[in-house]
């Protein structure tokens, strides 16, 4: 599984919730270890900034709670660096103080904290804060992830896709070996097909084509719904010749399938294909508009198929396929 | 520090709660430690890690059932946050803090 699409799922979150308290006193420790004990969350404990700094960002902890006061790094440092730093910068933080100076609270709330508890804190409104700092923290990553997920075939968007394809290209153009290979694919004579049957059955069509998508792709494969009747798919890893293989399945699978609602119905989809090295091309929207030209290949020899830049401007359908249509 | 008559014990007001018991326990039997650091910053003058030893003890207390100790360290650490750093003058502070912590009982 690709990491950073790891950390995006729901279902991970859905895990036991892991929090790192940051505090100087084993006192307070030892107190929160024995109260918490009962609720469904695994503590883990640093005992000074430095020390909780680099356990936050080895175990990626669900909530940190940070004492401000503490020696040779204060509070306030951490959670500047909790902030600036890519990894953590999502982790939701309770500050714990000992001083109850507004100037303070202001501050850590300017820093990125979310929410301020005073010691001694009461123990029951400690826990029902933790509670309610994860929810809004889980409540806040899913509204994210909505926003990079398109409402009708539940892909990943444009916003996703864009964002992915930089960072993906960026790191194959900078490795040495890495690959990365990106279809762009399109449904056949769409527009015929939802003045013929109506928008319904072209968002149905739709529908079962992304259902095809993310059944056919692997898991660390990202299948976005690019606009219209337009998708991309982009294989992290993978050369042409596999990528283009799971492209022939998924080519084969929309033009098998049947509607009930619409047994009239017969759909066909056309991919351009752009894979490394590909050196003439530069950037992602090199890369975009290389598989895009492979797109247009393949519409104008005959459409259902599967068309590869073979990265001399030429295009051509792969060698080890058998093409139907 | 303290001298005079023997005071009574101050009990955590979690003295009647036997899952708590071991920890508070635990946490009197530290009192001894943090009473020598205190003294040592105070004898010392070291007015920044008095004010430290009291910090934690303020964070700490109260959590195990010793309000009266957090409000005694509070006083102390905020009286010297506060500018007072001629450690003498906040001798009765620093005595009631020194008294409570002696006094400091599991039950």
């Amino acid at each position: 599984m690709h990491p950073r699409l790891e950390k995006r799922t729901v279902s991970n979150q859905d895990q036991q919730p892991l929090l790192l308290l940051v505090d100087d006193s084993p006192a307070i420790h030892r107190l929160l270890a024995f109260k918490l004990r009962n609720e469904d969350v695994e503590l883990i404990s640093a005992y000074d900034g430095a020390e909780g700094l680099e356990s936050a960002q080895r175990q990626m902890p669900t909530l940190v709670l940070l004492d401000l006061n503490m020696p040779t790094m204060h509070g306030l440092e951490v959670l500047k660096a909790l902030k600036g730093d890519e990894e953590t910068h999502n982790i939701p933080v309770i500050v714990l103080s000992g001083s109850a100076q507004s100037e303070e609270k202001v501050q850590a709330f300017e820093l990125g904290a979310m929410d301020f508890v005073t010691k001694p804190f009461d123990l029951p409104e400690l826990r029902a804060r933790i509670g309610s700092a994860i929810r809004l923290h889980r409540l806040m990553l899913m509204l994210g992830q909505r926003a990079q997920i398109d409402g009708l075939t539940g892909l990943w968007n444009r916003t996703y896709f864009d964002e992915r394809l930089e960072s993906e290209v960026n790191e194959a153009l900078r490795g040495e070996d890495k690959t990365v290979s990106l279809a762009m694919c399109d449904l056949d004579h769409f527009k015929k097909l939802n003045d013929g049957f109506g928008h319904p059955a072209g968002d149905a069509v739709l529908e079962s084509f992304a259902k095809i998508l993310s059944s056919t792709v692997r898991s660390y494969d990202i299948a976005c719904r690019y606009g219209g009747e337009e998708f991309a798919l982009i294989f992290p890893g993978t050369e042409a010749h596999e990528a283009a293989g799971v492209c022939e399945r998924i080519r084969k699978a929309i033009e098998e399938h049947r509607w009930t609602a619409y047994p009239e119905i017969r759909a066909t989809a056309s991919f351009g294909l752009a894979s490394t090295p590909l050196p003439e091309v530069a950037g992602p929207t090199g890369w975009l508009e290389a598989a895009d030209q492979a797109l247009y290949s393949a519409k104008t020899n005959g459409r259902n198929r599967i068309h590869v830049h073979d990265g001399a401007g030429g295009f051509g359908d792969l060698p080890n396929l058998k093409l139907a249509g | 520090m303290s001298d005079g008559p023997v005071s009574e014990p101050i009990l955590s007001e979690f003295s009647d709660d036997p899952e708590m018991m071991e920890l508070v326990e635990l946490f009197v039997s530290e009192m001894p430690g943090r009473i020598q650091e205190l003294e040592r910053c105070f004898e010392q003058g070291i007015a920044d890690q008095l004010a430290g030893v009291a910090h934690q003890i303020k964070g700490a207390g109260a959590g195990y059932g010793f309000s009266q100790m957090t409000d005694a360290a509070a006083t102390l650490e905020n009286a010297i946050r506060g500018g007072e750093t001629d450690l003498p003058s906040l001798r009765n502070e620093f005595d009631r803090l020194i008294d409570i912590c002696n006094r400091a009982s599991a039950g």
